[in-house]
C-alpha cells in the first residue's frame, strides 16, 4: 500500500478553510461556557434553592450520555423548535449555530465541574484570614480564593478545552464544514479516506498542540506564586503520553537562612 | 475592655462550651490552657465571630449585645478591632509576605496605599521579615510564614491579638523565633489572648492564665496561682500530665 502524497497535499490545501470553523466553534463554546460554568459552579457551591439542584440534574445529565446523543437530539430538536418560536425555515439557519449549542451546552456542564472542585479546593482559612483582617466575604473572595482557584482550574480548563477540540470533529453530523467535513468530502470523491484522514489527524495535532502551549504560558503566568509545580517546563516532545513530573524551585531559597519547613496545607 | 458573659455553644446535640465568663484588660497576656477538645479553640472563634455563639453576651469596642444575634455592623466591628494568628498561619498564598500584610489595611480599613507600605514594613521589620517582603508564602518556612501571620495582625494595631496554638505546627527548632516575637509583644504592652502548651510562655510571660476543660473555666488566675498553687483537682492533674510530659 503506498499512500498518495499529491492527494494529501491537495486535501491539506482544501481542508484549511475548515480551520477557522473549527476554531470558531472551539472559542465560542469556550467564551461562553466559562462564565456561565463559573456562576452554575457558585450555584451550587452557595446551594442556591431551586436553581442548585436544576444544575445538579442537568449537569449530570450532560455528562451521563454520549456527546454523539446531544448532537443527534439537539440537531433533530432544534430546527423544528426554532421555526416555531421565530417562524423561520429551519434551512435557512447555518449549521454552525447549532454547533456552538451542543458544544456550549457540554462545556457548560464540563466546567461547572471544573470551577466548582477548584473552588472547594482552596482551604476555608484564607476566607477566615480575610475576615479577621477586617476584610469582607466578598472582598476576599474576589481577591484571595478566586485566583487561587482559578489558577487550580486551569489544568483542568486545558483538558476541556482539549476535549472540545477534538469533540468538535463531531460537528460535521450537523452538515458543519469544519475540517473534518471537508477532508471526508474530498477523500468520498476518491475513496483515499486514509489519506484525507491522516490530514485531519495533523490538523487537530497541530491545533491542540498550540492550545496546549498557550494554556502552559497561562498556567506558568498564573501560579508565579507557588515555589513547585508539575509540568513548570513545557513538554515539546509531541509524542509522549505524559507530561514532565520535574518540580523547579522557582526562586533561589537560601538554606543559610532558615531550615526549610514544610509544613503547609 | 472586652467581656463575655455566660457563652454557650453548641455543635449539633454536643454542647462545646457550656458557659464561659470571660474578661480580657488593657494589657493583660492571657494564656488559655486546657486539653485537646475542651473547647479552647471554639472559645476564640466565637469571641472573634468567626463562630456564632448559640447564647451569651459581648462587650467589646462599642458592641454590647447577643453573640447570638448581633448584627452586620457589630460583626463588621469586632473583626476590625481583633487580630487573629492561626495554627496554620493562613497566609494568603496568592500575596506576597508584603502584600498579606498590606491587604487588611488597604482594602479593610482605607489607609492609602503608600501609607499602608509604610506600617506594613515596620511591622514586618519588627518581626524580622523585612528582608521578605517579596516571597510567597510557599517560600517561607513555618517559623517564618507564623512571623509573617503576626505582623498582619500587629499592623491592623488591633484592640486585642487571639493567638490559636501559634507554635504547634512548627518543627521544634523554629518555635524559639515564633516565641520570642510573642514576647516581645507582650512587653511592648500589646493585649494578648493566647492558647498554648508552651507552659514556659504562660508562665513568664503571661499575668494571666485560665484553665479550660470540658466547655468550662475550671480555674483562672495569675501564672503563680495556676501553676504553683493550683486548687482545683482537675488542674493539678492537668498540669502533672503536660509537666511530666515534657
Ligand atoms: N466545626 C465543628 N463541628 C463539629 N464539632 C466541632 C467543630 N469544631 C470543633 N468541634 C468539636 O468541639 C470540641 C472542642 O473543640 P476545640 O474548640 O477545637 O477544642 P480545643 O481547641 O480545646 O482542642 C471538640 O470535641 C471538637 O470535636
Ligand atoms: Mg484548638
Amino acid at each position: 500500500m503506498s499512500l498518495d502524497t499529491n492527494f494529501m497535499a491537495q486535501v491539506f490545501k482544501t481542508a484549511i478553510a475548515g480551520v477557522p470553523v473549527t476554531l470558531q466553534i472551539v472559542l465560542v463554546a469556550l467564551i461562553l461556557s466559562l462564565p456561565i460554568g463559573f456562576i452554575f459552579a457558585l450555584v451550587r457551591i452557595y446551594r442556591v434553592k431551586i436553581l442548585s439542584p436544576i444544575i445538579r440534574l442537568y449537569v449530570s445529565f450532560v455528562r451521563g450520555t454520549p456527546l454523539i446523543a446531544q448532537i443527534l437530539i439537539i440537531y433533530s430538536a432544534f430546527p423544528s423548535f426554532l421555526a416555531t418560536i421565530i417562524g423561520k425555515s429551519a434551512f435557512s439557519i447555518d449549521p454552525i449555530n447549532y454547533a456552538y449549542i451542543v458544544f456550549t451546552l457540554n462545556s457548560i456542564a464540563t466546567l461547572t465541574e471544573v470551577f466548582r472542585s477548584a473552588l472547594q479546593t482552596v482551604d476555608k482559612g484564607q476566607l477566615e484570614a480575610g475576615l479577621m483582617v477586617g476584610m469582607a466575604p466578598r472582598q476576599t473572595f474576589v481577591r484571595v480564593i478566586l485566583p487561587q482557584a482559578l489558577v487550580s482550574a486551569l489544568p483542568n480548563i486545558t483538558n476541556a478545552t482539549l476535549y472540545l477540540i477534538k469533540n468538535s470533529s463531531l460537528a460535521f453530523i450537523m452538515s458543519v464544514k469544519d475540517i473534518t467535513a471537508i477532508a471526508k468530502t474530498q477523500a468520498a470523491f476518491s475513496y483515499n479516506f486514509l489519506e484525507a484522514y491522516l490530514v485531519v489527524w495533523v490538523y487537530y495535532l497541530i491545533i491542540a498542540y498550540a492550545a496546549e502551549l498557550l494554556f502552559w504560558f497561562l498556567e506558568r503566568y498564573f501560579s508565579r506564586f507557588q515555589r513547585t509545580t508539575t509540568a513548570k517546563s513545557f513538554n515539546w516532545h509531541l509524542f509522549s503520553f505524559k507530561q514532565p513530573t520535574t518540580t523547579v524551585q522557582a526562586v533561589q531559597y537560601d538554606p543559610k537562612k532558615e531550615l526549610v519547613n514544610h509544613a503547609h496545607n | 475592655m472586652l467581656t463575655i458573659k455566660n457563652l454557650t455553644k453548641s455543635y449539633g446535640p454536643q454542647q462545646i462550651l457550656k458557659g464561659i465568663d470571660f474578661q480580657v484588660n488593657q494589657g493583660d497576656v492571657i494564656t488559655l490552657i486546657g486539653p485537646s477538645g475542651s473547647g479552647k479553640t471554639t472559645l476564640l472563634r466565637t469571641i472573634t465571630t468567626l463562630e456564632k455563639g448559640d447564647g451569651g453576651t459581648i462587650d467589646f469596642a462599642g458592641v454590647q449585645g447577643e453573640l447570638a444575634h448581633l448584627s452586620k455592623n457589630d460583626i463588621r466591628t469586632i473583626r476590625q478591632n481583633v487580630g487573629f494568628v492561626f495554627q496554620n498561619y493562613n497566609l494568603f498564598n496568592n500575596k506576597t509576605t508584603l502584600q498579606n500584610v498590606t491587604e487588611g489595611l488597604v482594602v479593610a480599613h482605607k489607609i492609602p496605599k503608600a501609607q499602608a507600605k509604610t506600617i506594613a514594613l515596620a511591622a514586618l521589620k519588627k518581626v524580622g521579615m523585612a528582608d521578605y517582603v517579596d516571597h510567597y508564602p510557599s517560600q517561607l518556612s513555618g517559623g517564618q510564614a507564623q512571623r509573617v501571620g503576626i505582623a498582619r495582625a500587629i499592623a491592623l494595631k488591633p484592640q486585642v491579638i487571639f493567638f490559636d496554638e501559634p507554635t504547634s505546627a512548627l518543627d521544634p527548632e523554629l518555635v524559639g523565633e515564633v516565641l520570642k516575637v510573642m514576647r516581645q509583644l507582650a512587653e511592648e504592652g500589646a493585649t494578648m489572648v493566647v492558647i498554648t502548651h508552651q507552659m514556659n510562655f504562660a508562665r513568664n510571660v503571661a499575668n494571666k492564665v485560665v484553665f479550660m476543660a470540658d466547655g468550662q473555666v475550671v480555674e483562672a488566675g495569675s501564672p503563680t496561682d495556676i501553676f504553683d498553687h493550683p486548687q482545683v483537682p482537675r488542674t493539678q492533674q492537668f498540669l502533672a500530665e503536660i509537666l511530666s510530659n515534657v
